[in-house]
């Protein structure tokens, strides 16, 4: 007889342990939803648009997405032909690495043969690098072709973006969706026809 | 593995008082092996602090406490927040409850003598607790900054105006503005969420620990420390773990059942747990048509009303309450519970009972010359239950009290 | 005294208190309805999951109602994610501004200022509408509009006299006039009262909606359903999660249900040491 009560009283146990613990994750589920970006703050992220038919040849431009920094260059002939010299430097040329949304489209890894759109956060540890496009020694590369400088940690970048080997960076500074309307940039969408 | 994890065990016990603390305040403290559902608001009313302490830390992440985003940062939480609706109706629903359980844990109190010898001190900080969570609904429902939020602060405010000299500047002192404004709501949110919450943990400890040094009541009112077994322990105790755990667990599901109802299906509790004027943001220029408060102040407010007195309704609304804190003191009864007390005290408590829930009722509604008569008759019934406990608890047959449980 | 007849006393007490009250709600409760001249508002169930019903409510208020009232807490892309409408037929068809996105929250097409000039007070947002004059109301009040010279637009309304809002669906509802009815006179039994011959006793009553024919172009009944709709989508908007809340609310219950079951049993299970 004791022992009968006793798988009986295990058994209950046993369900009313596992009831109640089934039920930890789903009253956690509102606490840790509660978290994510709301409503607000994805339509506040939602996208940007910039009309880039006035920038120069060569010229970089900054814009806030997410309230993050984001680089548009207009690229050069002659930038776009130095990307050939800086290959054997880089890391990791075709961006494997990373999820790259515009493989193969373009040279500039955008979706304009023009412009690069890069985001503009350094993939080291969050700092924003500086693009110095000049063709000259630098006291961090004799023989500089152009790209970003990270002044944190030093990390280098080409002129779009792709990491240099041997730099604390571990990928490429990866691109935004975007997309062109004319002149119009939208960056935060991807317009649906990449 | 398991030495190491015991020696790491002992090294903490040696330090702590951990086995010692669980074992006399949980595992081997002993609870009357017989008592009924009235003895389990106490638990009931310990899970909602805590749904409140955890659902409210989580209301603080996305409310606004100023003028202009008050209200609408409980939109915000209502629509834009991921699952935050789930957030703030459990934290109303909570509220609500939160009265309701603590509401019939003082019952119980009543109707089983449980603040009589030994267990004064209990009582009293059950009292202490009862007036700080009035404070803190208070305070919270003046968060939202919606129509009632509003005009239910003017009102209570207006009260400390009825004190004699300082009155006036008392006032503005607690507004910090000529109307409730932005900082009246930011300070209101700091007492709401850090200072009160801080005095009720405290207090809440102090009836706990008060509690399990004199030891838990029982519906027959009988001292069960008076029978120990060769170990000392109470005949007629049961271990709290498993026993009263378990127990508590039944009471817990059925509970979490109603709290899951009411807050999925009627989180509104058709307007008297949140009211339908709250969702309409302030607007000092304009009262609502009819405004009430909560369901949980109401027999309180109906006193107010019932004095035509602006001094007067306060004092006996502070009177309502502060006469609760010396109840120990009032009953002379020889038996403890309402089984052994004699026929005055029955006929008094039902009569109270009713008359309370009478003016909880009549102050959710609005006023009538029949209402206001009523409100009177129920006042007085209150404050006589109380006042004349001394003389009816003196002069009446009890029954005799059994000696074991 | 036994168990049993603390039991009893306990139930009496019980039944003695609800009777009171009970009673007492009866007898004072002559504060005038919410729906005013209306007297008790007309009975409105919402609907929430059906999607056509809603979007046709959404389709209503956008063309009837946004021009002058906002639903500033909402967003765009919510309600068309709610109400199951594609985004690019939601933009084309129910959007006029093109420079809204669908993140955005629909602020209203007006300028405050210039309405308080118009109507004499701002047209309010009507985003918490719902909740803080109840459905009934609302359903009731947006088809009890009638004709009266006296106000500025010619109507007012049994459920809010003195409205300042003008009705703005008349051409769907016709124009809806106060009549005065003969019905018959009830005796205190609740039958008819008929006089010596027979003939049921009238007498005549007045306060009665109707609609002048011909003046609409929707019958009775259409219009009711269009008031439904735009309402049941008013409930939506005042709460966007409610149909997700009772939704999800039965499975908590069942869930607590099942636990209760449980420990009861285990607690059952555990009793028997003692006793």
């Amino acid at each position: 007889m004791q022992e009968k009560d006793n798988t009986r009283r295990k058994v209950l146990i046993g369900l009313t342990s596992a009831v109640g613990l089934s039920g930890v994750p789903f009253a956690a589920t509102p606490f840790i939803a509660a978290w994510n970006p709301s409503a607000r703050a994805k339509a506040a992220g939602a996208s940007v648009k910039i009309d880039v038919s006035k920038m120069q040849y060569g010229q970089q431009i900054q814009v806030a997405w997410r309230k993050q920094p984001v680089f548009i260059i207009r690229q050069t002939k002659e930038s776009l032909a130095g990307l050939q010299e800086t290959l054997p430097k880089l890391s990791d040329p075709n961006s494997e690495a990373i999820d790259e949304p515009y493989r193969g489209l373009n040279n500039t890894r955008s979706k304009s043969s023009e412009y690069t759109v890069i985001a503009g956060v350094c993939t080291h540890l969050g700092c924003s690098p500086k693009y110095h496009p000049e063709v000259e020694p630098k006291p961090w590369d004799a023989t500089w072709s152009g790209g970003f400088f990270c002044p944190c940690h030093g990390s280098m970048f080409d002129m779009v973006g792709r990491v240099f080997k041997g730099v604390p960076a571990p990928t490429n500074l990866p691109v935004p969706p975007h997309y062109f309307d004319g002149n119009i940039l939208t960056i935060g969408e991807d317009g649906g026809m990449a | 593995m398991n030495s190491m994890f015991g020696k790491m065990f002992g090294w903490f016990n040696s330090r702590l008082p951990i086995v010692n603390t669980f074992e006399r305040h949980l595992s081997k403290h002993p609870v009357p092996s017989k008592v009924n559902f009235w003895y389990l608001f106490g638990a009931l009313a310990s899970v909602v602090l805590i749904i409140q302490i955890v659902s409210g830390i989580w209301l603080i992440m996305p409310y606004s406490n100023t003028e202009e985003q008050a209200f609408s940062s409980i939109e915000y939480i209502m629509r834009d927040v991921d699952y935050g609706w789930v957030i703030r109706y459990m934290h109303t629903t909570g509220a609500s409850m939160f009265f309701a359980v603590v509401y019939l844990h003082m019952f119980r109190g009543l109707l089983y003598g449980s603040y009589q010898k030994p267990k004064e001190l209990v009582w009293v900080f059950g009292c202490a607790i009862y007036l700080a969570m009035m404070a803190e609904g208070f305070l919270g429902y003046v968060l939202p900054y919606g129509q009632m939020s509003y005009w239910g602060a003017q009102v209570i405010i207006s009260l400390f105006g009825a004190i004699p000299y300082i009155g006036e500047s008392l006032e503005l002192w607690v507004r910090g503005d000529y109307y409730i404004s932005g900082i009246t709501v930011s300070r209101f949110f700091a007492l709401h969420v850090v200072a009160l919450p801080l005095v009720l943990i405290a207090l809440v400890f102090l009836h706990l620990v008060a509690l399990h040094e004199v030891g838990a009541g029982n519906p027959e009112g009988v001292d069960i420390e008076a029978h120990l077994d060769e170990d000392g322990v109470p005949l007629d105790s049961v271990p709290f773990f498993p026993y009263k755990v378990l127990n508590a667990l039944v009471g817990i599901g059925v509970f979490m059942t109603v709290f899951a109802i009411i807050m999925f299906f009627f989180p509104e509790g058709g307007g008297y747990f949140i009211e339908m004027a709250n969702f309409e943001e302030a607007n000092p220029l304009v009262t609502p048509e009819h405004i009430a408060p909560v369901w949980y102040y109401s027999p309180y407010y109906a006193m107010l009303r019932a004095v035509p007195d602006k001094l007067g309704g306060l004092i006996v609304m502070g009177s309502a309450v502060a006469i609760l804190f010396v109840v120990p003191w009032l009953d002379n009864s020889k038996a403890a519970s309402i089984r052994y007390k004699g026929v005055y005290s029955k006929v008094a408590i039902a009569l109270f009972g009713i008359s309370f829930l009478t003016l909880g009722y009549l102050g959710t509604v609005g006023v009538t010359e029949v209402r206001k008569t009523m409100s009177v008759i129920c006042t007085v019934i209150y404050f006589a239950f109380f006042i004349l406990m001394p003389v009816y608890t003196k002069y009446e047959i009890t029954k005799k009290v059994p000696e074991r449980l | 005294m036994n168990q049993k007849n603390i039991m009893n006393i306990k139930i009496i007490k019980f039944f003695t208190f609800f009777s009171l009250v009970f009673s007492i709600n009866y007898l004072y409760s002559a504060e005038g309805g919410p729906c005013k001249d209306y007297g008790e508002c007309d009975k409105f169930k919402y609907s929430l999951n059906d999607m056509e019903s809603l979007q046709r409510g959404a389709s209503t208020f956008l063309n009837y109602c946004y021009g002058c009232h906002s639903l500033q807490y909402s967003r765009w892309g919510r309600v068309a994610k709610d109400l199951q409408i594609p985004e690019d037929i939601f933009f084309d068809n129910l959007i006029f501004d093109k420079s809204i996105k669908a993140g955005d929250l629909m602020t209203g097409a007006m300028v405050d200022e210039e309405s308080a000039q118009w109507f004499g007070v701002a047209p309010p947002d009507l985003t918490l509408v719902s909740r803080v004059r109840g459905d009934d109301w609302l359903y009731s009040y947006l088809r009890t509009y009638y004709e009266d010279s006296s106000k500025q637009y010619g109507v007012n309304n049994l459920v809010y006299p003195g409205t300042a809002m003008p009705n703005v669906l008349a051409a769907l509802q016709g124009n809806q006039k106060l009549i005065c009815k003969n019905i018959p006179i009830l005796a205190s039994n609740g039958g008819e009262k008929r006089d010596d011959l027979g003939n049921t006793l009238t007498k005549e009553k007045c306060g009665f909606l109707e609609v002048e024919k011909g003046t609409g172009t929707l019958t009775k009944d259409e219009f009711n359903n269009v008031i439904y709709d735009l309402t049941n989508f008013l409930v939506y908007v005042g709460e966007p999660a409610k149909a997700t809340r009772e939704r999800i609310g039965w499975y908590v219950i069942f869930y607590f249900l099942i636990f209760t079951a449980l420990s009861a049993l285990l607690y059952r299970e555990y009793h028997k040491d003692y006793h």
